[in-house]
């Protein structure tokens, strides 16, 4: 088996001030057509003409990147929820209690009328 | 049923950006003749009309600038010399021209003719050496990038020969919505570097399906632990960048990135891949995009026509293309423990080759798929009997033992 050596590229190599090449060129107007398409709080707020270097092209295409998985992401959160507790359940208790909060504001109302009819005849 | 093709399980596509194979792999002519590189014969002539030879003067960052032109018009310049009569013949002739068009330097635009010397690049010429080199695969479309993306994804680029967003029709599936939505599933991922350099013409399946996409740290872990899709593609970084725990060069190889860069990181995926339990049941295809504008010598075949006719205004031609030639030639190398050394391959391929290898591979007969990709030549044997010996490439009764190593 035979172990290769790889030289290393120089510190020089990197310059993120780089001016953007026709792909990232590209790239850039591809996420800007997907970024609006992306509910607007999600938008990144950078204007896109002002892109000049590999840095800048970078931190837009992140922003777009993280954006999409987001959006995504908080869609699929409601789907992935734990099925809820029987609703019927607590319909039939909140109807229960419903029905029962309604018979004694009836029979309380009831019993005020026929109070308040005994008084009147008792006046007159 | 041969051993290599029992075992394999998991294809990874490995795609770089932007350089020819002379240019990268030329000089493996003087090591192995079989090998369709540079030799005295070739030359080009520059804008004065002298000739201008090939020469081992490539240099890693700082001689493509500007990045060389691989529009649809230079490409046809770069393929047919200036000619524009109809009945041309291809010629491979006018690449010094055409990069002389982009800065006025007559000096200048002779670099296009560069090569590497072998001991220069030595991940991708030991490789190419070590498993499977293609002479004959080539780009999709004498274009750009997102066209040539596109038919290693889709098949066909839906009528685009330019850097505009892909036109997708519904009717046509990526190869990832294929294998995923099969019966029984499989699994594909497209690995891209990180949040800030995503895969390059695939931003719509980003858009529709970011389940399908992970990052190359995530392919590292994946090969780690052994959970590796069925089918793998991965993206260089495209762009200098902060990454939040450190600044991150560009490997993707594109003129003006620097090529040491990409070799290392070439090496990261080969290691990556070689030191996994998956060794044995994994296949590479390491393959360019396109050509970069630099110089080839092998005149791009026809083929089958797409179903797609691009227009004499989209060509900025003046004439029409019906997808029924190949773009200029790419270096492109296959790597299995089961591939003999020195294989060297002579059929012709383009990047349609790569969705129709892994569709008849992983599915078997599936429609419906580009005409391009139909005709397209399959460079792994489905595992239908019998499997015919002289196109199977992972041909080995037993798993070689000796395969290199990369220090990185």
């Amino acid at each position: 088996m035979t172990l290769i050596h790889v030289p290393r590229p120089p510190q020089s190599a990197l310059n993120p001030d780089r001016p953007i090449n026709a792909l990232l060129k590209a790239q850039i107007e591809l996420f800007h057509k997907y970024e609006k398409r992306l509910p607007i709080q999600h938008h990144t707020r950078i204007y896109v003409s002002t892109i000049k270097t590999e840095g800048e092209a970078a931190e837009y295409i992140r922003a777009v990147t993280e954006a999409i998985h987001t959006v995504h992401a908080e869609a699929e959160a409601p789907r992935a929820k734990p099925p809820a507790p029987k609703r019927r359940r607590v319909i039939e208790f909140a109807a229960v209690a419903d029905e029962e909060a309604e018979r004694k504001s009836a029979s309380k109302a009831k019993k005020e009328k026929s109070t308040a009819k005994a008084a009147s005849s008792r006046k007159t | 049923m041969p051993a290599g093709l029992d075992n394999l399980r998991h294809l990874v596509v490995l795609m770089m950006e932007n350089r020819s194979f002379d240019h990268m792999l030329g000089s493996l002519k003087a090591v192995d003749p079989r090998i369709d590189g540079i030799t005295n014969q070739l030359s080009n002539p520059d804008s004065t009309g002298t000739l201008v030879a090939p020469q081992p003067l490539a240099e890693f960052q700082g001689q493509l600038d500007p990045e060389p032109d691989t529009h649809f018009p230079a490409v046809d310049l770069q393929i047919f010399g200036g000619n524009t009569h109809p009945n041309r013949l291809a010629n491979m002739q006018g690449f010094v021209k055409s990069y002389f068009n982009q800065n006025g330097d007559v000096r200048h635009s002779q670099k296009i003719m560069y090569y590497f010397k072998q001991h220069n690049l030595p991940v991708l010429t030991t490789l190419a050496l070590q498993f499977a080199v293609f002479n004959r695969w080539f780009a999709s479309i004498p274009g750009p990038t997102v066209c040539n993306h596109a038919f290693a994804h889709y098949g066909t680029s839906f009528g685009n020969v330019g850097m505009n967003p892909l036109r997708v029709n519904e009717l046509v599936k990526s190869v990832y919505e294929r294998l995923t939505h099969a019966g029984p599933r499989h699994t594909a991922k497209l690995y891209f570097y990180d949040k800030t350099s995503s895969a390059l013409g695939t931003t719509r399946l980003l858009r529709n399906q970011p389940e399908l996409f992970g990052t190359f740290q995530q392919f590292l872990g994946d090969c780690d632990t052994g959970c590796l899709p069925n089918y793998s593609f991965v993206s260089p970084n495209y762009n200098d960048h902060d990454s939040g725990s450190g600044w991150e060069v560009a490997n993707d190889q594109h003129p003006d990135h620097n090529v040491q860069a990409g070799e290392i990181f070439i090496a990261s995926v080969y290691n990556a891949i070689k030191n996994s339990p998956l060794w044995p049941n994994t296949a590479l295809l390491i393959v360019y995009d396109e050509h970069g504008g630099i110089y080839d010598h092998v005149v791009p075949p026809a083929c089958t026509p797409d179903q797609f006719t691009a227009s004499a205004e989209d060509t900025g031609t003046g004439m029409p293309f019906a997808f029924d030639r190949l773009g200029v030639r790419v270096p492109v190398i296959l790597v299995s423990p089961w591939i003999p050394k020195g294989t060297v391959v002579d059929r012709v391929f383009d990047h349609a080759s790569i969705p129709a290898t892994v569709t008849r591979f992983f599915l078997g007969n599936y429609s419906p798929r580009s005409p391009r990709e139909t005709s397209a030549d399959v460079f792994i044997e489905p595992i239908i009997a019998p499997v015919d010996p002289n196109r199977n490439l992972l041909s080995l009764d037993a798993m070689r033992t000796d395969c290199p190593d990369f220090d990185v």
